[in-house]
């Protein structure tokens, strides 16, 4: 009798850090209703989340972990690379949260569903990285867009948070909706909606052929819209700068994460077949350009930028980009660099989301109430006055510029040197990529020659940074992490390979 | 001790930036004078690299760690003939540049000493490095400092300096970057295990083609940090916009990670890559040498005409190197150091009629040698190291390259040829230095400004001083500095001369480790372009299925 019982806990110790967020995200609404210092909510939501983050870095390395209970074995994986997933959702999330727990307060713009929004969409990101059928992702899908586009709408007063509002929501539906007549497609020709039975039914050639490559392209345009890859990014740079700076943050870490999970898992479980996984015929054929522009698209574009806030959102197309030759490198028949490729993207995303939290943490502490640094301007001269502030911002773009020994240099050389492995026929991709990232450190550069080689204009209002414990341990956390996956990088590379080995 | 005294030299500029790092930002004094300690003890904890065995080639003082094992990143350090008086010369210049360019930093003295210590460790990082990993982290992390140091303590125009600088720089870098990972692909795909180790990577005998392409992305990384004609367009503009303690260890130290890149890296690496490139290598470092003397004889500005005599110097160095001769090859290492000592006495030099003056140019001066008589002095005896005159250092470097050059096989015909016209740049130095000194020095006291202008003062003496003495005693006694580089030298171009007639005779085999593999060539003629056409499992299965 306890035998069974302990193995009925057993199997849903898998599914705790997604139990967690949800439950979490409950318990934040009804403290909200109840409290009236929102402080405590950036705190509560912070905690949430870390703590699902750590469980799920714990299962991550495959400890404790069990097959999930039966009602959810078909529509959710919760293996090594699903809670390694979790584990970096919950950690874009968690720094969203106790940035917003500064911005809002600083601002005068505290109200609760912020943090109840950030918790239930990272829930819906959770879901959509770990979904193994065309429901449950798009269940996942919706349930995190939801979110995020009221929190690009969430300062109601202003024109800009109004327009990429709506830009996101109207096209992100269209997204959507393109999405789900793909998988209504996929289901006509395959008679399955579940992600290995689409695969097994391609593989074996019972589907028609033109339905699956139309329904592969509608798949491949919802989710590479939402990871904004060039030319579905349109709506990016608009809701990157009118949303507040933490709900940047959050869509650009944790939205990413989320779509690139799922963009993986479906190349790699429907349509890996000879005919699909191939540079001439299938999808590796549409990426691998598609990755070339939104490299150079995006380098190019933020180099043209005089808003920093504009400059990071292009930059993360830019990004998108990089991650997008790791996804490419799927095609190889070789399981090994397979693998290679898989690990290399989750690194990636990991050392991008405690890169990019740290730059737009450093944005949002070198402003203060009814002054934000949003400029280049804003920023010039700001490292000699606060080098506090400062040397984390230089940390953050030296990190995105992909420069030794941080974490985003050792993000690029994953990736890169994974496609390399799959041969020469995406060395154009990775030349592209090196020298697009060149055009890249022009503009990242640019941020650390406002901060200390130049002074303000006479007469300028000089951005104040704002004093706040919940911006200083995010900076202070996602710092560590820069450094310390850029110096001593093994442990997390053996984790993310290890995760990667199985398609869990 | 002994065997750790590499990670010891690697960690004390650190541990040093540190300590300035959490120094009171008021506390001036204690701030310049625990750099210049700390920078001192550096130096004298080098010297004790002097203990090693360099009568054989092997690496002395090796350490190895393995940081990544999955991906075979290593720790791995060393230091032997050729970059033991790099290393040297590394710890020896940057307190001298330091000591000599405090007057000068008025501003920010905390961030400046922080950016010198942070240099000298990456730069001595790059020149241990036996890992091509650690070798990119160390050379792209030498950048930051750079970068800081011009664009927040340079001229007028140091922001547009030092991008160019950096930006230059980062192109090469990051193709350098791809041919690393390339390589060490190739290396996976053949022995199954990941290495960036030179050590292991030197053993692959790659596709001629193949070695041409990667050379080709090492060399461009290299030849814009040496700088090679036609290469060298930021280095002007970054001398001349740098703090005089920046552009002391930009001549002296930084530029010498270009020719020292090439013998450590790419030339063992890819022989017959390098080879075939050999010829342009060396016409375009004698094109150097003879444009940047002309350009250096054309400028108004003294700091520039020093800046393009760095051009002329390391297009010997290259010249020396691609004559794969033991000769040219000490010469040039030997070079390297000289180059060093006099171009950074130079803008040491330089950086001191700048203060007092506040104007390089040319015309503004004339009859210094009145007021300032062992300025002048000084200046002459550098001016005679860096024209190369009998019994100072240039001397020796640059004839054992002439004749390196001249008797070079590999080089052939083109060696002679080569030789002569090297050996006019030698007389365009001449040209360019003496006219300098012509118009700095002597003729009457015309303008009232250089009136009662102060002699060297103790500060400026004290760092000239070491170098004076290094330029006689380099000049006069060599071979301390000769014989100890030779057993690494001549094994450098054995070793290149036997691995370039193995892969000239066999252009595409791929792999010495595991001769049982098929040649490339002996498998069925896949079609070229097969791969854009097929997915690469089709090729193999192909492939596969063509073997009995």
């Amino acid at each position: 009798m306890t035998g069974s019982l302990a193995t009925a806990m057993a199997s849903w110790i898998p599914l705790m850090p997604l139990l967690v967020v949800a439950v979490g995200g409950f318990a934040l609404m009804i403290v909200d209703a109840v409290s009236t210092e929102k402080a405590e909510l950036a705190t509560l939501s912070s905690v949430v989340l870390f703590s699902a983050g750590a469980i799920a870095a714990v299962l991550a390395s495959g400890k404790g972990l069990a097959p999930a209970p039966a009602g959810v074995a078909g529509y959710l994986a919760v293996g090594q690379m699903s809670q390694f997933w979790n584990a970096t959702i919950c950690c874009g999330a968690g720094m969203s949260a106790l940035l917003a727990g500064g911005y809002l307060h600083e601002h005068a713009l505290e109200r609760g569903e912020f943090y109840a929004l950030i918790v239930l969409s990272a829930f819906g990101a959770m879901v959509l990285a770990a979904a193994t059928d065309l429901l449950s992702i798009f269940i996942g899908l919706e349930t995190m867009s939801l979110g995020v586009y009221s929190m690009v709408a969430y300062r109601r007063g202003s024109p800009r948070a109004a327009e990429g509002g709506l830009k996101y929501f109207l096209l992100g539906s269209f997204a959507a909706a393109i999405f789900l007549f793909g998988a209504a497609l996929i289901y006509g020709a395959t008679g399955h909606t579940d992600l290995a039975g689409i695969g097994q039914s391609i593989h074996d050639g019972h589907a028609n052929v033109r339905l699956v490559v139309l329904g592969m392209l509608m798949l491949l345009v919802g989710l590479t819209f939402k990871v904004s890859a060039v030319p579905f990014h349109m709506w990016t740079p608009d809701a990157y700068e009118g949303a507040v700076t933490p709900a940047t943050t959050f869509m650009s870490v944790v939205v990413k994460t989320a779509a690139f999970a799922v963009l993986m898992r479906v190349v790699l479980t429907c349509f890996s077949d000879e005919l699909s996984a191939n540079l001439g015929t299938g999808w590796p054929g549409v990426l691998a350009p598609m990755a070339a522009v939104t490299m150079v698209y995006g380098n190019f574009a933020a180099s043209q930028q005089a808003n920093v806030k504009r400059m990071l959102a292009y930059s993360s197309i830019a990004h998108a980009g990089y991650i997008l030759v790791g996804v490419v490198t799927l095609y190889s028949a070789d399981a090994q660099v397979r693998q290679t490729a898989v690990s290399g993207v989750m690194f990636y995303l990991l050392a991008y989301t405690v890169s990019n939290v740290l730059a737009f943490g450093s944005l949002i502490a070198l402003g203060s109430y009814g002054k934000e640094a949003v400029t280049y301007e804003d920023l010039a001269g700001a490292g000699r006055r606060h080098p506090l502030a400062a040397l984390p911002f230089v940390l953050g773009v030296l990190s995105l510029m992909g420069f030794p020994p941080t974490a985003g240099f050792l993000g690029k050389w994953y990736v890169f040197s994974a496609a390399l492995s799959s041969g020469d026929s995406l060395l154009w991709l990775v030349i592209v990529g090196v020298l697009s990232s060149v055009v890249g450190a022009y503009y990242y550069l640019r941020v650390i020659v406002f901060l200390f080689m130049k002074s303000p204009e006479p007469g300028a209002a000089v951005a104040v940074p704002m004093r706040s414990g919940y911006v200083a341990l995010a900076l202070v956390l996602s710092g560590y992490f820069v450094l310390k996956m850029g110096v001593t990088p093994a442990h997390y590379i053996d984790l993310a390979l290890s995760a990667a080995s199985k398609l869990g | 001790m002994s065997q750790h005294l590499i990670s010891l030299l690697l960690a004390l500029p650190l541990l040093a930036a540190l300590v300035v790092l959490f120094a009171p930002r008021q506390m001036v004094g204690f701030i310049r004078g625990f750099t210049v300690l700390a920078m001192l003890i550096e130096f004298v904890a080098s010297l004790g690299l002097l203990d090693g065995n360099y009568a054989s080639a092997a690496f002395q003082f090796p350490e190895r760690h393995a940081l990544v094992p999955t991906y075979g990143i290593t720790y791995s350090v060393g230091v032997d003939g050729i970059s033991l008086w790099l290393v040297l010369l590394t710890t020896f210049i940057t307190p001298l540049a330091t000591y000599a360019s405090w007057t000068h930093i008025g501003m920010k003295v905390k961030e400046y000493a922080i950016c010198l210590l942070l240099l000298e460790g990456a730069m001595l990082g790059a020149f241990f490095a036996l890992d091509l990993f650690i070798f990119y982290v160390f050379w792209e992390l030498m950048l930051v400092p750079m970068v800081l140091i011009i664009g927040i303590w340079g001229g007028v125009q140091r922001i547009y300096a030092a991008v160019k600088f950096f930006l230059f720089t980062m192109v090469g870098s990051v193709l350098m970057l791809v041919a690393i990972l390339y390589l060490v692909a190739q290396y996976k795909a053949q022995t199954g295990h990941y290495s960036f180790e030179i050590s292991e990577l030197k053993l692959l005998l790659l596709p001629v083609k193949t070695q041409l392409w990667l050379f080709s992305a090492f060399a461009l990384a290299f030849a814009i940090k040496v700088p090679m004609f036609p290469f060298h367009t930021w280095l002007p503009d970054a001398h001349v916009q740098a703090p005089t303690g920046g552009s002391v260890i930009l001549a002296a130290v930084l530029l010498k990670l270009g020719t020292y890149g090439f013998l450590r890296f790419a030339m063992p690496l890819f022989p017959s890559g390098s080879h075939r490139m050999g010829p342009y290598i060396a016409g375009l470092a004698v094109t150097g040498i003879i444009y940047g003397a002309y350009c250096a004889w054309v400028q108004q500005d003294v700091k520039k005409l020093v800046a393009y005599s760095s051009v002329s110097h390391l297009g010997f160095v290259m010249l020396g190197i691609y004559s794969i001769t033991s000769q040219g090859l000490s010469g040039s290492i030997l070079q390297m150091v000289n180059h060093g000592i006099s171009t950074g006495a130079l803008f040491l030099l330089v950086g001191v009629i700048y203060e007092r003056r506040h104007t390089r140019n040319l015309d503004e001066f004339g009859g210094l040698a009145k007021v300032m008589p062992a300025y002048a002095a000084v200046f002459v005896i550098v001016t005679m190291s860096s024209v190369g005159l009998p019994t100072t250092n240039g001397f020796i470097g640059e004839f054992m390259i002439l004749a390196g050059a001249f008797m070079s096989e590999h080089l052939g015909a083109n060696g002679p040829v080569c030789a002569f016209f090297a050996a006019t740049g030698v007389i365009l130095a001449a040209v360019y230095m003496l006219h300098a000194v012509l118009k700095m020095f002597w003729g009457p006291l015309t303008n009232p400004e250089n009136e009662g202008l102060a002699d060297l003062t103790r500060r400026e003496g004290i760092a000239l001083a070491p170098l004076l003495l290094l330029i006689f005693y380099i000049g006069l006694f060599p071979n301390q500095l000769l014989t100890s580089m030779r057993a690494s030298v001549d094994t450098f171009a054995s070793e290149y001369t036997a691995k370039l007639a193995a892969g000239d005779q066999h252009p595409t085999t791929r792999d010495m480790l595991q001769p049982a593999q098929v040649p490339e060539d002996e498998l069925p003629a896949a079609p070229k372009t097969a791969h854009l056409d097929f997915a690469p499992r089709q090729l193999n299965a192909r492939v596969v299925g063509g073997q009995p």
